[in-house]
């Protein structure tokens, strides 16, 4: 049953909706293991897509392919094709760092650099561009403003990253890595360490960002996955069971396994 | 009831006695500290003289001071902490950044641990041979080698400790966005752990500071001024050493207030150490 799951949706929405990021039969591995089993299924641009399921089922994992993050560890390995606008990531002549100047990530700790508001976000910017101290005053401001962050901070850019509470150094995070404007942004249960109050900021923030960006989010919260998503993909044990448009697999999925986990039965 | 209570009894008599036995065993560990610390306050501090800062050591039975060996000692610690310094933040850094997966950290790392417990002296026969022998003569410069070389395992050591310390979610977010490998270790990796790796240099310092049993094969002694790097050098430890086995008084003396010198330069810099870690762990 699995290799059919990716067709429906896609070929509906290919029609009408170009491609951001295609997965092509991908497996992954660590070590032995194998914890993604041909995975295949394409994501729309400038929408919000979900991964749901139970811990381990490889959603994370997943995300960390798209930008090829798993690499820092040894081990680890990919197998098949991820293609970002037609073009294979996971070739070896792909330059990581410029992938990841193009596929940002948030994680679900917020990792503030050891350094000012202001240089959080003016050391990715430094990284590839040379502008004036001017223009990077506006591109830090716009930055800090995209994340619903810069009332907050605007009196104090110089203060430590690390001085601010949980969910503003999650938005810190955010605006850091929009301001190297990439085109996708990945987000790895980004509310999951926040109180109710910061995960609304931020999925009210993750609503706004659809407009310019494709966004893949992992969550545990199936609520927060219906709340903020266009479509979502429910992994189990490594296959993705199913993928669809968000109301259908929440509201008539067509796997048994989808329905039991969204309806609380396990997981 | 009565039978908890008096279980209950018993523990408490026993942690009494257990309570008992460790404030005393801290107690004796103390009390050599303060024992050492209050017989070079009094023995050296009435030996603490301008004169000592000023003038050169003494010919037996003169009056002196202790210029020559504290500026041998500065010398031959400072060039020893800039050639050993680097070399022990590399080789850290490659064992917590680059090679942090690899078989040869873990070789390094157990070589390294032998060279931090390595008894002094015999790093001083090693550079003797090395050094001494070939060049005919004892040096400055084979004493600040030997320093450097005990310089080496200790900030090789806090090096990986506090880079390790540096959480892999910092690593992946520096990645994350773009930043080259080296880029994430010396803005990220680097700043995040400063305040340790400083650390560890400064108790490197005090750890040379006190050092004798290299100097003594390498950079010898100097009863006089000299700041000729390829020529035998004075240095407190040394000088110490030497007064203090000495049968004239006024070297005794010195011996006393050089002594003195080194325990507060050393207490300082510890002082100081410590007191940039526990400003890294009040964040």
């Amino acid at each position: 049953m699995k290799p059919m799951l990716s067709t429906d949706l896609n070929v509906a929405e290919a029609a009408v909706e170009k491609a951001k990021i295609e997965v092509k039969n991908l497996n992954f591995y660590y070590g032995q293991s194998k914890a993604l089993k041909d995975i295949s299924l394409s994501l729309p641009e400038r929408s919000v897509t979900a991964f749901i399921g139970p811990s381990g089922c490889g959603k994370s994992t997943l995300l960390r392919v798209f930008n090829r993050i798993y690499e820092l560890y040894p081990r680890q390995s990919a197998e098949g094709q991820v293609l970002l606008d037609g073009r294979n990531i996971l070739d070896r002549s792909q330059d990581l760092n410029l992938l990841r100047t193009k596929i940002g990530m948030v994680f679900q700790k917020p990792t503030p650099f050891p350094m000012s508001i202001y240089e959080n976000i003016a050391f990715g910017v430094r990284l590839y561009e040379k502008i004036s101290k001017a223009e990077m005053d506006g591109r830090v401001e716009q930055a800090l403003k995209r994340a619903a962050l810069w009332t907050e901070v605007k009196d104090k850019l110089n203060a430590s990253g690390l001085s601010l509470s949980g969910g503003q150094q999650q938005r810190l995070c955010i605006a850091r890595t929009v301001a190297v404007k990439p085109e996708v942004i990945l987000l790895d249960e980004p509310a999951s360490a926040l109180d109710p109050l910061s995960t609304a900021k931020i999925e009210e923030l993750i609503d706004e960002l659809q407009a310019d960006y494709t966004i893949v989010i992992v969550t545990h919260n199936m609520q927060q996955a219906a709340r903020v998503s266009r479509q979502t993909a429910f992994m189990y044990l490594g296959e993705l069971v199913e993928f669809d448009r968000t109301e259908k697999i929440f509201t008539s999925p067509r796997e048994k396994r989808t329905q039991d986990y969204i309806t609380g039965r396990f997981g | 009831m009565s039978t908890s209570l008096a279980l209950h009894n018993r523990r408490k008599r026993r942690n009494g006695v257990m309570m008992a036995l460790c404030v005393v065993a801290a107690g004796i560990g103390l009390a050599w500290l303060a024992l050492i610390l209050g017989a070079l306050v009094y023995k050296g501090l009435s030996g603490v003289s301008l004169a000592v800062f000023t003038e050169m050591t003494p010919p037996p039975g003169d009056a002196g001071g202790l210029l020559n060996a504290i500026y041998g000692s500065i010398v031959m610690t400072v060039i020893g902490v800039i050639v050993g310094t680097p070399i022990g933040v590399l080789a850290g850094t490659y064992m917590a950044e680059y090679g942090r997966f690899s078989k040869l950290t873990t070789v390094v790392r157990f070589i390294n641990d032998i060279l931090l417990s390595a008894p002094s002296i015999v790093i001083g026969l090693f550079v003797y041979e090395l050094l001494v022998r070939p060049m005919g003569h004892f040096s400055a410069i084979a004493g600040a080698v030997a320093l450097a070389i005990l310089v080496i395992p200790v900030v090789v050591r806090t090096t990986e400790d506090m880079l390790n310390l540096v959480p892999n979610a910092l690593r992946e977010a520096g990645a994350a966005i773009g930043a080259p490998r080296w880029v994430v270790i010396r803005s990220v990796a680097y700043r995040a752990a400063l305040s340790g790796i400083v650390t560890g240099i400064l108790l490197a310092i005090a750890r040379i500071s006190g050092e004798t049993a290299p100097l003594l094969f390498t950079a010898l002694n100097n009863q006089f001024w000299s700041s000729n790097l390829n020529a035998p050098m004075a240095s407190l430890p040394v000088t110490i050493f030497q007064f203090a086995l000495s049968p004239y008084e006024e070297w005794q003396q010195l011996a006393w207030t050089g002594a003195l010198i080194i325990t507060l330069t050393v207490l300082g810099l510890s002082i100081f150490a410590r007191s940039l870690t526990g400003r890294r762990e009040d964040r």
